[in-house]
């Protein structure tokens, strides 16, 4: 009978083993997950494609039902912010990226620059070009070459409560100066409740309003990064918003969180500046107001020039590795052109996102049941705002990062210790040495 | 012959990453102007180490770093002695049951130790923020000027018993006719503890410092998992999490070899300076020298 110590050593030996066979295994099951294209027994063109969007599984099969050249594999993948693009990223660096990817604008010129995804200009039909919405196109197109195909693109607009509006007699603002004067008399007639909330996780929702106003944080003329994300209109963006944070006429705290959603449900605020798509985001998250929303247009700096920024908007994108590109493309196509495609997306849950894809607004439109705007055909309202998005904005190169450092500033300042332009200016500085360690030509633009 | 073992680990597993940073460090795949064109391998120089001591996040993660060591370093020191000598002396009963209670929080996986925390400091969550509530004290441990305290707090809950039993044990190595030649002399238990135990204990206690510096310098976990629940605590918040930033988060490894070679730079100065410092005022004649001759 072995002592106890030898017992003791034979268990450790054992548990080396094992743990020296993990590896293989992780590394075993890693390599099952990515799969890049590939041609099979059946002859058929496989394709797969990597998506966080809802609805994508049904999307998928009804391309493979109503087609038999080609089959696109669908993999879920998280969300972008949690590790999707990090996958991305990973799998091209190992050489099994999938044949077409979902891609948030602000990531478009970053994959790009990375090699991750191909110039899709050869590919780019006339056809689709003119379906799409010039402005969407433009935001993935650099140095005249397209990049990722639009999906959706969202102009902000201000969701808001009917009831309270109504109950409180007051007239929806249609400029800046009206929304910080109905906010004072929100406070005063509410005193818990607040026109709106300032997300301090909301980077996207700054740039959009920033972007209304005419800045631009990143410019690509004379082939260099101009980077200025302080310069005047996002100063004067920085300064009303600062300005309604000081005299508290705002909330200010994350949107993204359970306690961001409770503020929603319990109507302390009397609405959300937000993308078109987050109508529908409401009605999944808040379904017990239905009937008490509605949607009224981003209010103006300038009535005369009504122009408005985005919040949101999907691409897809071909990735480098595809062996598959123009069977891949036709797949996009489709799927931004097709109205089954949207369709289908539509089925497996409410969504007001606005195609990119003129023909299909029409689409979607009819599939919105309105009753929870009271009946407002938020898709007309949609269909001029989009006619506003401002053009000139252009997304950076490392726009997941720059994003998140404004957010670090904006929840230091939830806090108490900093302002809207401090996080901005922070942004500002470290993007600047990460875009020059990147070999780019950049400089800082006009403060 | 006998140290081949030692230099060829030396080698493997700390000269060769090194250099391997270093190159990657000073080489880039470089696309020109906006970045959309082909890529070409360039010798990039300092151009990323520019980047590095230009960047405000990694200045900024570098103060807080400093700070988390300025506040960590002696309160773990100065604890681990105290309670050490209290083992020593006998002061406490129970002395296996107390050196094991002490111990236990080191062998917690600093992840595993993270969430522990993480559960006591979130607010509407933990049970000690609600009784310090209804006790009228409201606290935020999450909080933009609290969240450096909390992290100190969880290092210090985890490092304090390791460090504790070397104390410990390099007390049991005192010589018991100083400390009854102490006894005769007159010295009470605490000037006995200050003025013999202590200083005999002093190479103990550098070595302890010394460790401890080298781990705070790579503070990650404990941040790292407090940024999935606030967020004051950024990506970038210490200078190990803005090098897990550039390489995963801006695909950018050229910057994070430059961050991590600084970040080696700078704990090797400290390391030494803590070396030399030591070994001069060890010098200068201390109750150390005294005893030894």
């Amino acid at each position: 009978m072995p002592r106890p110590a030898f017992r003791a050593l034979r268990t450790l030996r054992a548990l080396l083993a094992a743990l020296a066979v993990l590896p293989l295994l992780v590394a075993a099951a890693c390599g099952g997950g990515g799969t890049g294209a590939r041609e099979t027994g059946d002859d058929r063109v496989h394709l797969t494609f990597w998506s966080a969007l809802r609805g994508s599984q049904e999307v998928v099969d009804a391309y493979n039902r109503g087609q038999a050249r080609v089959h696109v594999d669908f993999e879920q993948v998280p969300s972008g912010q949690q590790g999707g693009y990090a996958k991305l990223s990973n799998a091209a660096r190992a050489g099994n990226a999938p044949d077409v990817a979902t891609i948030e604008y602000p990531q478009v010129p970053g994959f790009a620059i990375d090699g991750v995804i191909r110039d899709l200009t050869p590919l780019v039909g006339e056809r689709l070009r003119d379906q799409l919405l010039p402005r969407a196109l433009a935001l993935t197109t650099f140095e005249g070459r397209v990049f990722s195909v639009p999906m959706d693109i969202e102009p902000m607009v201000f969701l808001y409560r009917r009831d309270l509006f109504a109950r409180h007699h007051l007239r929806l603002p249609r400029t800046w100066a009206r929304f910080e004067e109905t906010a004072r008399r929100i406070k005063r007639a509410a005193p818990g409740a607040r026109i709106a909330t300032f997300p301090t996780d909301g980077g996207h929702h700054l740039a959009g309003l920033a972007w209304q106003a005419g800045a631009r944080w990143f410019d690509t003329a004379g082939r260099t990064w101009t980077v200025s994300m302080t310069d005047g209109p996002t100063r004067k963006v920085a300064a009303y918003w600062q300005r309604l944070i000081d005299e508290e006429l705002v909330f200010l705290n994350p949107v993204d969180t359970q306690a961001g959603s409770a503020q929603i449900g319990r109507g302390e605020v009397f609405g959300k500046l937000t993308g078109a798509w987050d109508a529908g985001g409401m009605m999944a998250a808040q379904p017990g107001q239905r009937g008490r929303w509605g949607v009224a247009p981003l209010p103006r700096w300038d009535p005369a020039h009504p122009r408005v920024g985005t919040h949101g908007g999907s691409t897809f994108a071909v990735t480098k590795d595809s062996r598959h590109p123009r069977a891949a493309m036709d797949f996009i196509e489709w799927q931004v052109s097709s109205p089954q495609a949207l369709r289908a997306r539509l089925s497996s849950g409410v969504s007001s996102q606005y195609p990119a894809a003129t023909d299909l607004v029409a689409v979607a439109r009819e599939a919105m049941d309105t009753r929870y705007f009271a009946g407002q055909d938020i898709y007309a309202l949609f269909r001029r705002e989009a006619a506003h998005i401002s053009r000139g904005w252009t997304w950076g190169p490392r726009m997941t990062a720059t994003l998140k450092t404004v957010q670090t500033g904006l929840a230091r300042a939830g806090d108490g210790e900093g302002t809207v332009l401090g996080a901005l200016d922070q942004a500002q500085r470290s993007a600047l040495p990460d875009l020059r360690s990147l070999g780019l030509s950049v400089r800082a633009g006009p403060r | 012959m006998l140290m081949a073992p030692f230099f060829a680990l030396l080698v493997l597993v700390f000269l060769v990453p090194v250099g391997a940073a270093v190159r990657l460090s000073l080489f880039s795949d470089d696309q020109p102007g906006l970045g959309f064109g082909p890529e070409r391998t360039v010798f990039a120089g300092s151009r990323n180490y520019e980047a590095v001591l230009t960047d405000p996040t990694f200045l900024t993660g570098m103060g807080t770093t400093a700070l988390y060591c300025l506040v960590h370093i002696p309160l773990v020191v100065v604890l681990a002695l105290v309670l050490a000598l209290l083992l020593d002396s006998g002061a406490a009963r129970l002395r296996r049951t107390a050196q094991l209670s002490l111990f236990l929080p080191h062998a917690v996986p600093g992840i595993i130790a993270a969430v522990i925390w993480l559960y006591l400091y979130t607010p509407g969550l933990s049970p000690v923020v609600e009784v310090l509530r209804d006790a009228g004290v409201t606290v935020d441990p999450l909080g933009v000027d609290t969240v450096l305290p909390s992290v100190v707090n969880i290092a210090l809950w985890s490092s304090l018993g390791y460090n504790v039993v070397i104390f410990y044990a390099a007390l049991q190595a005192v010589p018991r006719e100083l400390t009854e030649a102490a006894l005769v002399d007159g010295a009470g238990p605490v000037r006995t503890a200050l003025r013999v135990k202590v200083p005999l204990v002093r190479g103990a206690v550098v070595m302890v410092v010394m460790f401890t510096l080298i781990w705070s310098l790579q503070l990650f976990t404990e941040p790292m998992l407090l940024s999935q629940a606030t967020p004051v605590v950024g990506d970038r918040y210490t200078p190990a999490m803005y090098l897990y930033d550039a390489a995963f988060t801006r695909d950018n490894h050229g910057l994070a070899a430059a961050a991590s070679v600084v970040l080696l730079a700078v704990t090797l100065a400290l390391s030494y300076g803590l070396g030399r410092w030591s070994n001069r005022t060890a010098r200068g004649g201390g109750p150390v020298g005294e005893g030894s001759r």
